[in-house]
């Protein structure tokens, strides 16, 4: 098949065959697709491949080479064959309608029974050759629509199918962010689990494809290409998400591998992934870490060092002492790591592991999310009436009225002994559809009452700890020395006059002038060498201090050192 | 590639002190930097050295001015905290044993008295009676002060809460000598940098208060990514709403990796005198900003070495030239009105330019230039087809959206964010299920007469709808928060202190495109009700549909299958997001 762009990526503005799209019912009820032209399954629609929803039914057709977004109205669907009931009204529907017409009329000798009935109702089947199925144009339902969305990691992680618990986009998007996964970034993801975060990765990482050949055919860019590595041990999940990246479009941008990182390292037939970011998302990140070193980790017993927190280096093929130890991280850059854990011990000994291996910056959050309901409260009597639910007052004026009212009633009661109570069931039911829209449309509800907000009522109070660490790249004495070589200091005497100074404070700043207008007095009296130095201290407050319009005030010092 | 992830020389970076302040500067070689009372150093001692390294000033040389550096190696860095937890973990050790260097912690008071000498985080009594409150405040004052020792730094939570129990809410954390406090960590100025910088040290009201959760978040839900054109799929573009002093729009570039410049961009910075006009303007992958006033304030992007205010530009081949595209609103709105955009620059024959003296005709033709890419954005802008919009403004989103939704393609992605959540309540109350069931039963009149769809999308709204209520799916508002921990042997808890300000909100939403007509929703009409959840396939929970339907949902909805060898990973099973 040729190359296809995601369409996570590269939704385009229509949705196409074969490609994922969501299918929008409601809010937090989304229905992932892979649009169909035919019914590859023969689930025995006339339609083709249907989706059914509570919404009504869906038939592929309708949905494909839709501008993404698009409202799309249910279909009556002919359940043909299906049901192998005949069904009167269905058939009758199908009547209506200006008849099938050819869409995709395809051959499968296999499905022949079934069919045959389908096709003998529908008047087309010819004895003894393969049947041919029709699949009729759609018509439109009475009610129900979906919206047809353009696949996005996040409307992938509300509805993808849960194997494991996933990742969330608030802590998603926040930890991508903090272990700077960007385009060209190579990351290291254990375990993928049922894929929330890999697609999310797989977005930030993006920087091309491997088969890319830029616009207009001009060759790829030089840019490096941004990848996410995965590991799974579960061979079930492996799989499953196997052939999700490669329905979605995602192969050479995701590579799945089947591994218990924490036996088997990091390495993909044997070479390193070289990550600059690593997401660990499994049970015991520690047993984990010793494989994501930039040398070879030191071995088990290392001198007396508590026994429990000490990370072990598994036995494997990767210590065969033959063979020289690959780190799978990327040697020349800072690697910044992210493990995600639900219990604090977990994070004690994550963190502690962290410690001995030589990560730095070790951080550990929570992060905590939370999704706001935002309606118009309406209260009061006159509310009440019409929804037949409230009974509060909207306010003293209305409680005192109702409360006159109520002594009115008491009083005519004894004077006349009537009885003016309406009876419930005298009162018109309120809630029909009818009244529903007449208040909607004629009385505006919507704009009615106090517009408030308040938390939804289901709130994830806890997902997991998130640790952040880095680890710099490694340098060696033999780096520095070359450095040194390249970026020589030439040692500033004790009375040598003062070089540019980048970095003071203000304060500082004012004292050294003021030490330097301390220095000029001395000068004056004792007529010492010093006016140099004083000018140039001043000269360093004055730029510092002033700034110029659009330089910036840290810079400007040594902008103009530069120049000179 | 390697050197990318070095120092490199002219460009930012930021020192972080052991006070966890930061000192952002611009890295010119052969300058000395300064840290204060801490001393000097040589700006080519960290050139070209890795990032994330912790360095120590030494003790000057004699008849130095400067202190030469010292790598502080990792181990160094935790040696205390594992030694801490080394004991902890072997039982017999019940004194305090502490850092392998033999420095010691203290606490010392106001006179110099040793209050405390341990490494256990809870004060004993006595030492509780010890201190006064002013004793507090001075320590308070120490931990921040000059080249003592010994210092302590004290960190009150709730103090101002009740006075009189302050002892007991306070918790010490114990800092340790003077050699500490010369050490400095190099840490490259990227977006999180820049934006914890300004929140905690510069400016927080410049970049909106807007935190780094809230950040990711933003450019999530807005689906910024790498999106370059290939020749049979369509790339992305996106627009931008910044008044965060182009820290949003930053963020949202480095996303698409246009923030930063390639080593190659970097190195022809030296020199040549091209100008920003000159850049061809990206087609795909692009950011268009929208901006208030006539011209953009990006002021934070020079931290990127992007500065479109000066002529001198820091780094001439920077991406943004030609991936960052700045319209202002009355570009966008009433371009006409705008006299740049529409008073053309003719086009002068190559006789007339003959006749020009040479500078006039290098004025003739950067005017020409300058022009020619201002219509051209505006144009590609009006045209509309835009990916995701991404704002922080204070401006009512409301006409934001207004002015902006026509421009979004079916499937386009909304991303709002607010320091307060007011407005994006307003803005959601906008797309009520029941403001949008009146509209569709009974649309405005105004709405109706219009004939194309274009029109339609274009309509201002009114006084019952401000905006069309039918065009934006699934409009909520959200927030997001991190809370940081301390990790120690023995003394795992939250932080207690953090920044209070504006909790900030961010709306989200996806454009969507109203089929024709009348479009029922299906569900029924409950007897109790209200009239906010019947509408539009609203939060109406109906009754067993279609058989078959029913089932094929239920296979297709999360329902965790898998989870039982998981065994160790407890994470809690929650139903909703
Ligand atoms: C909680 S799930 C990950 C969910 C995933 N981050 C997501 O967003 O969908 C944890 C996964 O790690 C896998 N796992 C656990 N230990 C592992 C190991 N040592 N090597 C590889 N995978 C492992 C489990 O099989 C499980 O699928």
């Amino acid at each position: 098949m040729a190359f296809q762009a995601s369409p996570f990526l590269h939704p385009g503005t229509v949705s196409q065959t074969d490609r994922l799209a969501i299918v929008h019912l409601k809010r937090d009820l989304q229905l992932p697709t892979i649009l169909r032209d035919h019914d590859e399954d023969n689930e025995g629609y006339a339609e083709g491949k249907v989706v059914n929803t509570r919404f009504g039914s869906f038939p592929h057709t309708t949905l494909i080479d839709l501008p993404w977004g698009s409202q799309v109205r249910a279909s009556k669907v002919d359940t043909g064959s299906r049901g192998r009931r005949v069904k009167k009204r269905k058939r009758a529907g199908s009547a209506e309608n200006s008849g099938p017409t050819k869409k995709v009329a395809k051959v499968d000798s296999e499905e022949a029974p079934i069919v045959d009935i389908a096709a003998e109702e529908a008047g087309t089947a010819t004895p003894n050759t393969p049947a041919v199925k029709e699949e009729t144009e759609a018509v439109a339902a009475a009610s129900g629509f979906i919206h047809l969305l353009p696949p996005t990691p996040e409307n992938w992680t509300s509805s993808l199918p849960h194997r494991t618990q996933v990742v969330y986009t608030p802590d998603y998007s926040y930890i991508l962010h903090r272990i700077r996964a960007r385009p060209g970034t190579n990351i290291i993801e254990a375990g993928a689990g049922s894929g929330s975060f890999t697609h999310a990765s797989a977005r930030s990482v993006f920087s091309g494809y491997a088969n890319d050949q830029g616009v207009d055919g001009s060759p790829p860019k030089k840019q490096k290409l941004g990848k996410v590595w995965s590991f799974e041990f579960h061979e079930q999940r492996h799989e499953k998400l196997q052939k999700e990246i490669k329905d979605h479009g995602l192969e050479g941008l995701v590579q799945i591998t089947h591994r218990d990182v924490c036996e088997d390292g990091f390495l993909v037939a044997g070479a390193s992934p070289g990550a600059d970011a690593v997401f660990l998302d499994l049970p015991a990140p520690w047993l984990a870490l010793p494989n994501l070193s930039r040398s070879k980790p030191p071995p088990k017993h290392n001198g007396g060092r508590s026994k429990e927190a000490t990370p072990t280096v598994p036995e494997d093929a990767s210590s065969d002492t033959t063979k020289p130890w690959i780190s799978p991280l990327n040697p020349s850059a800072p690697v910044h790591i992210c493990t995600f854990s639900p219990c604090i011990e977990q994070v004690q000994r994550t963190v502690s592991a962290m410690r001995r291996l030589g990560w730095v910056d070790i951080e550990m959050v929570e992060l905590s999310q939370k999704r706001f309901e935002i309606r118009r409260d309406r209260i009061g009597i006159d509310h009440s009436a019409q929804l037949g639910v409230q009974v509060s007052p909207a306010n003293v004026d209305e409680a005192i009225s109702r409360l006159l009212d109520v002594e009115d009633t008491f009083k005519s009661f004894h004077e006349t002994g009537e009885k003016t109570e309406l009876k419930k069931r005298d009162r018109p039911n309120p809630n029909n559809r009818a009244k529903i829209l007449e208040s909607l449309v004629g009385r505006k509800v919507y704009k009615e009452g106090n517009l408030a907000h308040r938390s939804e009522p289901e709130v994830k109070t806890h997902t997991s700890y998130l640790v952040f660490a880095v680890l710099p790249e490694e340098w060696t004495a033999k780096d520095e020395e070359e450095a040194k070589l390249r970026w020589e200091v030439k040692a500033r005497e004790d009375s040598e006059k003062p070089k540019e100074v980048i970095g003071m404070s203000k304060r500082q700043i004012k004292r050294t002038a003021r030490e330097a207008h301390k220095l000029k007095a001395a000068a004056k009296t004792a007529s010492m060498p010093g006016d140099e130095t004083r000018e140039h201290a001043e000269g360093v407050n004055d730029n510092t201090l002033k700034g110029k319009g659009g330089v910036p005030e840290e810079a400007c010092g040594s902008i103009k050192q530069e120049l000179t | 590639m390697r050197a990318h992830y070095l120092v490199q020389p002219n460009c930012w970076v930021a020192l972080r002190l052991p006070s966890d302040t930061l000192k952002v500067l611009l890295m010119v070689p052969n300058t000395i930097v300064s840290l204060g009372k801490y001393g000097t150093f040589a700006s080519n001692d960290i050139l070209q050295r890795p990032y994330h390294l912790t360095y120590e000033l030494l003790d000057r040389q004699e008849g130095h001015k400067d202190s030469g550096l010292r790598i502080v190696p990792a181990s160094e860095i935790h040696e205390d905290t594992i030694a801490e937890e080394d004991a902890a973990s072997s039982p017999k050790s019940d004194e305090a044993i502490i850092g392998g260097d033999g420095v010691e912690y203290e606490l010392v008071g106001e006179d110099g008295e040793v209050i405390m000498r341990s490494n256990r985080e809870t004060i004993d009594d006595s030492a509780r009676q010890t201190l006064t409150m002013d004793q507090i405040e001075t320590l308070k004052r120490e931990g921040t002060g000059a080249g003592k020792h010994l210092i302590a730094k004290l960190m009150l939570s709730h103090t101002a809460l009740d006075q009189k129990t302050s002892f007991s809410l306070a918790k010490y954390k114990l800092l340790k000598t003077k050699k500490y406090l010369r050490r400095f960590t190099v840490l490259p100025l990227d977006v999180p940098l820049l934006l914890n910088w300004y929140l905690s040290e510069k400016d927080p009201g410049k970049i909106m208060e807007m935190r780094d959760e809230m950040m990711g978040l933003t450019g999530s839900w807005a689906n910024v990514h790498f999106s370059q054109s290939l020749p049979d799929a369509e790339g992305g573009r996106w627009l931008v709403v910044d008044e965060t002093g182009g820290l949003l729009v930053a963020a949202m570039a480095e996303r698409m990796g246009i923030l930063y410049p390639s080593e190659e961009q970097l190195q022809s910075s030296s020199g040549n005198a091209h100008h920003r006009e000159d850049a061809p303007l990206a087609t795909s992958n692009t950011l268009t900003m929208v901006h208030n006033n006539a011209q953009p304030n990006l002021s934070l992007l020079k931290y990127f070495l992007f500065d479109p205010a000066t002529t001198t530009q820091p780094c001439p081949d920077h991406p943004l030239n030609s991936h960052l595209q700045a319209i202002s609103w009355l570009q966008l709105v009433s371009p006409e009105k705008d006299t740049f955009y529409s008073t053309s620059v003719e086009q002068l024959s190559p006789e007339e330019l003959e006749a020009f003296k040479p500078g006039k005709r290098g004025t003739y033709y950067r005017k020409l230039r300058r022009w020619q890419r201002t219509t051209s954005i505006v144009d590609t802008a009006l045209a509309g087809g835009f990916s995701g919009i991404v704002v922080a403004s204070s401006m009512d989103p409301t006409s934001i959206i207004r002015h902006t939704i026509p421009l979004l393609r079916g499937g386009a992605n909304i991303s709002i964010y607010s320091p307060t959540i007011e407005p994006l309540v307003m803005l959601v109350d906008n797309y009520s299920t029941s403001r949008r069931t009146a509209f569709i039963t009974s649309p405005p009149d105004s709405f109706t007469s219009l004939e194309t769809d274009q029109e339609r999308d274009n309509w201002k709204g009114d006084e019952d709808f401000p905006l069309n209520p039918t065009l934006i799916l699934n409009a909520s508002v959200q927030t997001a928060r991190v809370r940081s921990w301390q990790v120690l042997p023995g003394r795992t808890h939250p932080v207690m202190t953090g920044k209070g300000g504006a909790e900030g909100y961010l709306f989200t939403g996806v454009r969507v495109v109203p089929a024709r007509g009348k479009v029922e929703a299906r569900g029924k009409f409950g007897k109790k009700r209200k009239a906010d959840e019947i509408a539009a396939n609203g939060r109406s929970d109906m009754k067993k549909g279609k058989l078959e339907g029913e089932a094929e949902e239920l296979a297709a909805t999360p329902a965790a299958t898998d989870n039982g060898d998981d065994v160790v990973d407890v994470r809690m099973a929650s139903p909703t997001l």
